[in-house]
């Protein structure tokens, strides 16, 4: 998928923000047949982590539909996990509330302590109870990325590390955007309609409108393990009745929790020592054994949620709101989208798709409904017999298998590039490779995104460097410009490593920077 | 009266059943990957809880490899280092673990020289229970 030439001439529409809500408007409108440009200032899906569908073992509000959906059209993103509420002797809410609250829309499964234990052998013996589920976890980077794909074989066009730095005006009216490339060119694009899907940065592109978008913002803090360190994904109450969620899901386990309304600089996001051990204090009432594992990174993020008084900010992202400013507030030309949970992007895109067509008078009906996305439909080769015909590993099969499904064989089309560029995420150069070519890998953070690559325990260390040769190769990076890429890299990292540093921590990190001065660190 | 083993089980039913309510029923496994079984634990719930915690500060320095070169067809670190992170590819991975184990002692030797004190043995009996399906461990166990 080339993104070379810059963007001109009239599109239908033109989409800004390229998280999981703006690729599924992005791929909504292309698959009614409009022509789309989807623009995204860093990488598709940045902001994303690894969810529960179904917000977890408490959640009542469950879209069974909306989910169900997404399981069927993009399976190999998605992994079925048991949700558990263990019950604690001293507190948080009582097992038969929850049960009474899901009670009619889920069925869930009340559980003895020692059945608990069965299947999570690291509950501590004083949880006497505990409630289950079944729920499902989706890699949220890969669910972006899968929409901008399905929306560019649409025939739109796509452009990640591009910013919309000015919207075109004709009177009140929205008549295109003013985008700077990455390169720094600036262009003009003018289109029909304008969808602002700029998730928290919402309000700044209405403002360039002349819109007013208040938004309830909330901060996010997940610590990352490198491996799974639960059998089940597991609740639990932080000190102030937060619910803080343990989910493990391919390769790594995130514990997260909505930490509260933000009202700071988006460029500037930073977790503290203070969200670290709000997190461990709350998980460790559960899994006891959590601090003797070691965290590879932890990384905060914005979520927009519409603007509701007096309500906690973790209730607020379970709805999303499409804002039709020509209605709202005079501004032809413009359609807003904001919030809602992971499941319900494709209906939130669809909502915002039926606006975009209203306002072009035209009834296009909504194609991707039950739609697979890239690699969710058809049959892909067993693990063994992927590995056997390309000469790679079969984990790296598996990965392959679990990041493109049904499309992995096009991944290892060069029988020369099986060899691993990244050995803890069992990545070969192929993919990485691919990656580059196809997924608009335009960085090292791009393909830690895209295919993994630095994300397990060595953090970088043994495969950076590598990884920068062979994008580099591909990208026609100088070999200085190799050497940055690398260091800009693991300066980027340390910003998420620094907050979760222990002992085994610093080893890791000396052997990291030890390895860039020249040390065998990737023996 | 059900027996807890019972309501275990039900557990799990129940789980699928959910599972196949849902619009279009029970999502097919992509292309052979195993996805976890819900009729059995996940196969983390296999693995010893006193060395999970110590296998996770393998920081895949490679300085066992020094010692042991591989295990199977696998390189020595990229047991805690890959495999051991999803116990539920292992079996589909189980491939690359044959072809002969390292003694005990070349194992001993090995965890010897690792510098943040992975359980180099303990990590090869994980892979190779969980890559091979052995049963969750009993109440109490583990």
């Amino acid at each position: 998928m080339s993104q070379s030439e810059p963007p001109r001439g009239l599109h239908d529409v033109i989409v800004i923000g390229g998280g999981i809500t703006g690729a599924g408007v992005g791929r909504d409108l292309a698959l009614r047949g409009l022509s789309v440009l989807l623009v995204e200032r860093g990488d598709w899906g940045g902001g994303a982590s690894t969810e529960l569908l179904h917000g977890g073992a408490r959640s009542a509000e469950l879209d069974r539909d909306e989910a169900g959906r997404l399981q069927r059209v993009a399976g190999h993103l998605a992994r079925r996990c048991v949700a558990m509420v263990p019950s604690l002797p001293d507190g948080g809410p009582g097992l038969d509330a929850i049960e009474s609250a899901l009670r009619g829309s889920r069925q869930c499964e009340r559980l003895t302590g020692d059945e608990a234990r069965r299947l999570e052998p690291g509950l501590p013996a004083h949880v006497a109870a505990a409630l289950t589920v079944v729920d499902w976890s989706v890699d949220g980077h890969r669910l972006a990325w899968a929409n901008v794909l399905d929306a560019a074989r649409a025939g739109a066009r796509a452009l990640n590390h591009t910013r919309a730095v000015a919207l075109l005006r004709d009177g009140a009216a929205v008549v295109g955007v003013r985008l700077r490339g990455p390169d720094g060119a600036r262009s003009e694009v003018r289109a029909r309609v304008v969808v602002n899907a700029a998730g928290p940065r919402a309000p700044e592109v209405a403002a360039l409108a002349g819109a007013t978008l208040r938004l309830r913002s909330t901060r996010h803090v997940q610590v990352v393990y490198d491996r799974q360190i639960a059998a089940v994904a597991i609740s639990a109450d932080a000190v102030d009745g937060r619910e803080v969620r343990l989910v493990p899901h391919g390769g790594a386990t995130f514990l997260g929790a909505v930490a509260g309304d933000h009202h700071g600089d988006l460029d500037a996001l930073e977790v503290l020592p203070g969200d670290v051990d709000h997190l461990l204090q709350a998980a460790e009432r559960v899994l006891p054994a959590i601090r003797e594992h070691r965290p590879v990174r932890a990384r905060a993020a914005v979520r927009p949620a519409p603007f509701r008084w007096r309500t906690p900010a973790d209730a607020l992202l379970r709805r999303f709101e499409v804002i039709e400013h020509d209605r709202r507030d005079g501004v032809a030309g413009l359609v807003t989208v904001v919030g809602g949970p992971v499941a319900q992007y494709r209906l939130a895109a669809e909502r915002a798709a039926d606006a975009v067509c209203a306002r072009l008078g035209g009834g296009a009906r909504a194609a991707a409904v039950d739609r697979p996305l890239p690699g969710g439909n058809g049959v892909a080769p067993p693990v063994r017999a992927l590995a056997a015909e390309h000469g790679i590993t079969a984990l790296a099969a598996a990965r392959i298998l679990g990041r493109h499904g049904a499309e992995a064989p096009e991944v290892l089309q060069d029988p020369r590039r099986g060899r691993l560029v990244c050995r803890c995420e069992a990545l070969t150069e192929a993919e990485l490779v691919h990656a580059a070519r196809h997924e608009q890998v335009r960085t090292l953070a791009d393909a830690f995104r895209r295919v993994g690559l630095a994300a397990g325990p060595c953090a970088g260390a043994a495969c950076v460097e590598r990884a920068a040769e062979v994008l580099g190769q591909e990208l026609g990076w100088s070999p200085s410009q190799r050497r940055e890429a690398g260091r800009d890299y693991l300066t980027g990292a340390w910003r998420g490593r620094a907050p979760v540093l222990d002992r085994w921590g610093w080893a890791q990190e000396e052997l990291a920077y030890g390895a860039r001065r020249g040390w065998p660190g990737g023996l | 009266m059900s027996s807890p083993s019972d309501r275990l089980r039900q557990a799990w039913i129940q789980a699928r059943q959910a599972l196949a309510a849902a619009p279009g029923g029970p999502v097919p496994s992509p292309g052979g990957m195993d996805l976890p079984d819900l009729d059995r634990p996940p196969p983390v719930a296999a693995l010893p809880r006193t060395g999970l915690a110590a296998m996770s500060r393998c920081i895949n320095c490679g300085l066992c490899a020094l010692v042991v070169r591989r295990a199977g067809y696998t390189r020595l670190p990229d047991l805690p280092g890959a495999y051991l992170r999803d116990p539920g590819l292992l079996q589909a991975a189980v491939a690359d673990l044959e072809g002969g184990e390292p003694s005990a002692e070349a194992l001993a030797a090995a965890a010897a020289v690792c510098p943040v004190g992975v359980p180099v043995e303990e990590v090869a009996a994980a892979v190779r229970r969980a890559a091979h399906g052995s049963p969750p461990p009993r109440p109490g166990e583990g």
